[in-house]
């Protein structure tokens, strides 16, 4: 179950990074498609760090002395990240939630209060995540495996928009 | 010193950057140090590096690197127009305007909305794309930039919107506005000018305007810098929008200035704070509207009547703004 929901965190937030990475770029009204494209965009890109981040713990088992005790110090690791990691979503999947309500004000409250506050702390909250698993669990695999996740996580948007950015003759659409 | 800090007198780069003659609309020429040696002299030493490392050509900021930074820097500013629902905020005040103005069997067709400073468009698009406002209604975007609008019209172009953009002083179109509307516009005029801003739209033909704007609170500054960190990617556009909190004019002084530049017009400022939280809009909106018309606006308007102050002009010159 941890895996599972670390995995879908971990695709949702890229999915996220997608669309941040979009927001911004294109002067147009109707933009369903385009930001539609760019969470999915994220999504893809975010199984590449993902797939990463499963064959370095591939790798880890592989080699380990105790394949077993490594699973079992990965899973804690995994459930301390999640304590961090899903009351942040939840709080945003609930913003969005609200969004759905066809109002003018409640929509403007989730931007004021919601996602831009949120969106500043996300590099915090990564950080907070791997190094209370870290500290759960201080061992050598764990710790170089926290780093790859972090740097993944903070890295994903801006690889995004370098490759947008560098993408020769893309014209704003 | 902190943006936040700075004095509301201090320009903005989106400002400095760009100088059109106001009667040919002519550009003119902006001398780069010039402009930095004042930013300088301001105490804005963020602004003097960002205009620092805009391109020139013999000494003169180059104009089309200028126009490339304000079409990227209107672009991410679309963002906040977005993510506020500004499109349908706009449309909220100006449906039951229109239908207001309809029901007065006096007035002349077409019903002619124009966009003062219009930037990009985005206003002006967005009710073209999605508010199906009647056959009866020409949609005009105008402002000095020949760039912005050119942008404006390729834009609208993709999309095949029913508007137009056009380069020009929007108080001077061949055929004047019914209803005059701006975004993010009056608190580019300071003392006087706002007044005489006010004064342009005393056309007879002239029936309302609205003009939304940032509201200046105590925690503006502070929620524009977090909106502009997190989202903005163009240093102007970062510094800018944070300033424009700063620079943001009360709703007792807009409605100063309006009764004093347009005092044939009723104003208020409509809602200022959510429900009845003390919890400030980003955005209030200046109304003005004819006396003929008031009541019978406030009447449509429904339940958003409670978000509105009262109705002032001259003879009632007691300030409020308004809220639900």
């Amino acid at each position: 179950m941890i895996p599972i929901l670390l995995y879908l965190l971990a695709t949702i937030d890229a999915a996220c990074c997608g669309y941040r990475d979009a927001a911004a770029r294109s002067a147009l009204i109707r933009k369903d498609a385009y930001y539609r494209r760019a969470l999915f965009r994220g999504a893809i890109f975010g199984q590449g760090a993902i797939a990463a981040a499963g064959l370095l713990i591939l790798a880890f088992i592989m080699f380990s002395s105790d394949p077993a005790l490594l699973i079992h110090d990965l899973n804690e690791a995994g459930r301390r990240m999640l304590l961090v990691y899903l009351p942040y979503a939840i709080i945003v999947v609930v913003a969005l939630s609200l969004r759905l309500i066809p109002s003018v004000d409640l929509r403007s409250i989730t931007s004021m209060l919601i996602f831009g506050p949120f969106i500043l702390i996300r590099p915090f909250i990564a950080v907070a995540g791997v190094a209370w698993a870290m500290i759960a669990v201080p061992r050598l695999e764990i710790i170089l495996l926290g780093l790859l996740v972090l740097l993944l996580m903070l890295s994903l948007e801006p690889f995004l928009g370098w490759i947008r950015v560098s993408r020769a003759g893309s014209p704003q659409p | 010193m902190r943006l936040s800090k700075l004095p509301a007198d201090v320009p903005e780069i989106s400002d400095a950057i760009v100088s059109f003659d106001p009667e040919t609309l002519a550009r003119r020429a902006v001398v780069k140090q010039t402009l930095v040696r004042e930013f300088l002299s301001l105490g804005d030493r963020r602004a003097a590096r960002i205009v620092e490392a805009i391109p020139e050509r013999d000494g003169v900021l180059d104009a089309d690197a200028v126009d490339r930074i304000l079409i990227t820097s209107h672009c991410e500013m679309q963002r906040i127009s977005e993510e506020f629902q500004h499109g349908q905020r706009v449309l909220e005040l100006l449906h039951p305007l229109l239908i207001t103005l309809r029901e007065a069997s006096v007035f002349k067709r077409p019903l002619r909305i124009v966009d003062i400073g219009c930037g990009t468009g985005y206003v002006i698009r967005w009710l073209a794309a999605n508010a199906a406002l009647g056959k009866d209604v020409e949609l005009i975007g105008a402002d000095y930039n020949v760039a912005l609008v050119e942008e404006a019209r390729r834009l609208a172009n993709v999309e095949g919107l029913s508007c137009s953009f056009r380069v020009a002083n929007a108080f001077q179109l061949a055929e004047p506005a019914s209803v005059y509307l701006s975004t993010g516009i009056l608190h580019h005029f300071r003392g006087d000018a706002l007044t005489q801003f006010f004064r342009q739209h005393e056309e007879p033909a002239t029936s309302a305007y609205l003009h939304f704007d940032f509201q200046p609170t105590r925690v503006a500054p502070f929620g524009s810098w977090l909106f502009h960190t997190v989202r903005m990617r163009q240093p102007l556009a970062k510094h800018d929008g944070v300033l424009s909190a700063v620079r943001a004019h009360s709703g007792q002084t807009l409605l100063r200035a309006a009764q004093a530049g347009a005092p044939g017009f009723l104003s208020t400022i409509y809602g200022a704070r959510f429900w009845h939280l003390p919890l400030p809009r980003v955005f209030h909106t200046l109304i003005g509207i004819r006396k003929r018309y008031s009541d019978s606006f406030r009447q449509i308007l429904g339940s958003r009547a409670a978000r509105l102050g009262a109705f002032q002009n001259d003879s009632h010159p007691a300030l409020s703004a308004g809220d639900d």
